[in-house]
């Protein structure tokens, strides 16, 4: 019993670890990625246009991505020690799979990012514009590679493919191609680079307006809210639709007891399954508590037929299911009402930049500078959907969390180190605040060719 | 597991020395941002490179207990790190460009 117990205290604590160091971690890269994109539009609108705004706002913009991309490498860095330190188990075994798709994270991605991000900041004299902006989207190249090949692995723990297993119990890969044609890695990737740049263009677009609130960089407030409103609404729509459908259908076809509980399904209806908008999973009765749901509308939305009929959580043993169902389903729920909140924000925000009303109303203008977090919360769900989902494997059917751990780490150990890494994030973060409100109190610098 | 604080009090150290050298020599400062981001570059790559010599944080915790000599020493070349970034990347500058300054 003492043993159990002590297991059960070495996978929790393991688990939090690695919670709340990726939780920590994805605030940097969720904005680098999706500010790649728009620091080519911008840099690109320059050399279009030669208005020397477009110009400053890259730059402006590339002085935050800096910011973001090192506290990025600094809380990335636990991140891989974690592997051999907290899941010795999983690295060992997995190591022939997961190690080509984070070695090349490093070795392709990582260096072309951080190269020529130096060359974007210091050689825009020496190189000339047509370069510079080459070496911007070779940034923008370099941080959406990497996503990509996280996001590879991840897909390949989500749905193995391309592999097989050896007597010691050890993954090989035996298709490598397979890794990359994997069915579940292109729309989880999408869903994440365009929910990347919901963040980005909120974040763009709270800066705007907190400068046009406080009536200071007026030409650079302008342009950052417009700027981040379009961006905003169109990426809002593609991580809801088709990203965001095309990845819950995968869910539904590959891991249909997952689908169940994040739905919150506990019953399997006859015909036609009712998608639940708001109400709290009831776990001792097995009941969704004082529920607003509409009718058949999950199956139309998922098999596109009304009356489909989709397995809820009876229809699967206990073992098979998620281990912590309502984080699950909570987790969904404030992903997705966060997005339809995205939509309809940036749709408003839209209509009032085309009615030419939009600077003047305050109100609207301090929604949008204290709306940024929201995207941030949005994709740090949308995570925990995925990694919540997945329990109680770490390699969907194959592999279990519980097989993937240290045996030799103990919990006292882990939760040491967690409190360190609590204190030196703490720091961390007040000083990630103070380098990027002090980039942003400045603003862009007029600099003129 | 504690050699992944030790790595992390490693960049803290980096960054320090990145904006120890911005403060006193500021010929080469490029300011508060760009000296914490030199500073977190320097010491991983003096870390990741010379700590193979034996003072890397796995080499400190390797009897399960820290080597306070080793943590010592790996304090002061991540300083050296922070500080020696800061120069160079200032002087690469200086041949990319006149005027640069990340504040």
């Amino acid at each position: 019993m003492f043993k159990n117990k002590n297991m059960e205290d070495m996978i929790f604590y393991d688990r939090l670890q690695f919670a709340f160091t990726i939780t920590f971690h994805y605030i940097f890269p969720q904005l680098t990625m999706g500010l790649s994109l728009m620091i080519v539009y911008f840099k690109w609108k320059y050399l279009r246009t030669k208005l020397e705004k477009f110009n400053n706002a890259a730059k402006f913009f590339m002085k935050i991505f800096a910011v973001n991309f090192t506290m990025g490498v600094v809380t990335g860095i636990p991140m891989e020690f974690q592997f051999g330190t907290n899941w010795a188990k999983f690295s060992e075994l997995t190591g022939g799979i997961i190690g080509q798709t984070l070695a090349m994270e490093g070795m392709f991605s990582f260096f072309l990012e951080s190269s020529f991000l130096a060359l974007f900041i210091f050689g825009e004299k020496l190189m000339g514009q047509k370069l510079h902006l080459l070496t911007g989207f070779l940034v923008f190249l370099g941080s959406w590679a990497s996503g990509y090949f996280i996001l590879a692995t991840n897909a390949w723990m989500q749905h193995p493919v391309g592999y097989e297993i050896l007597e010691n119990g050890k993954f090989v890969l035996n298709n490598f191609s397979a890794l990359f044609s994997n069915p579940w890695l292109l729309p989880a990737f999408l869903h994440n680079q365009f929910a990347s740049v919901v963040t980005s263009s909120f974040v763009v677009a709270a800066i705007g307006a907190f400068y046009v609130l406080r009536n200071k960089n007026m030409e650079y407030g302008k342009l950052f809210l417009k700027t981040g409103i379009i961006f905003g609404f169109v990426s809002s729509i593609i991580v809801a639709v088709p990203t965001g459908d095309w990845n819950a259908k995968n869910v539904a076809k590959y891991q249909p007891a997952t689908f169940a509980a994040m739905e919150g399904i506990f019953e399997t209806e006859e015909a036609g399954a009712e998608i639940i908008l708001i109400g709290q999973p009831n776990m001792l009765e097995k009941k969704i508590d004082n529920k607003i749901a509409v009718p058949n509308i999950l199956s139309f939305l998922t098999y596109q037929d009304w009356n489909k009929q989709i397995p809820g959580m009876d229809q699967f043993k206990e073992e098979e299911l998620p281990d912590n169902i309502p984080a699950l389903y909570y987790s969904y729920h404030i992903m997705v009402g966060l997005g339809t909140i995205f939509i309809g924000l940036m749709g408003l925000a839209l209509f009032f930049l085309w009615r030419k009303k939009l600077y003047t109303m305050n109100t609207l203008l301090w929604a949008i500078m204290f709306a940024f977090p929201f995207p941030y919360i949005a994709n740090t769900t949308g995570w925990y959907v995925a990694e919540l989902g997945r329990q109680p494997y770490l390699v969907y059917g194959l592999l279990k969390t519980v097989d993937g751990i240290s045996p030799t780490v103990s919990s006292g150990n882990t939760l040491f180190t967690l409190l360190g890494f609590v204190g030196l994030y703490m720091l961390l973060g007040l000083l990630f605040l103070v380098l990027v409100g002090k980039t942003i109190y400045k603003g862009p610098e007029t600099q003129t060719h | 597991m504690t050699d992944t604080l030790i790595s992390l009090l490693s960049i803290l150290i980096g960054i320090i020395g990145g904006n120890s050298t911005g403060i006193f020599f500021k010929k080469y400062s490029f300011g508060l941002i760009g000296n914490t981001i030199a500073g977190v570059f320097g010491s991983v790559f003096f870390i990741k490179s010379i700590g193979r010599l034996g003072f890397s944080p796995q080499a400190i915790m390797e009897t399960g207990s820290v080597n306070s000599n080793l943590f010592v020493l790996n304090s002061l070349v991540s300083f050296c790190g922070g500080l020696v970034a800061v120069i160079l990347l200032s002087k690469l500058a200086a041949k990319f460009n006149k005027s640069n300054k990340i504040n």
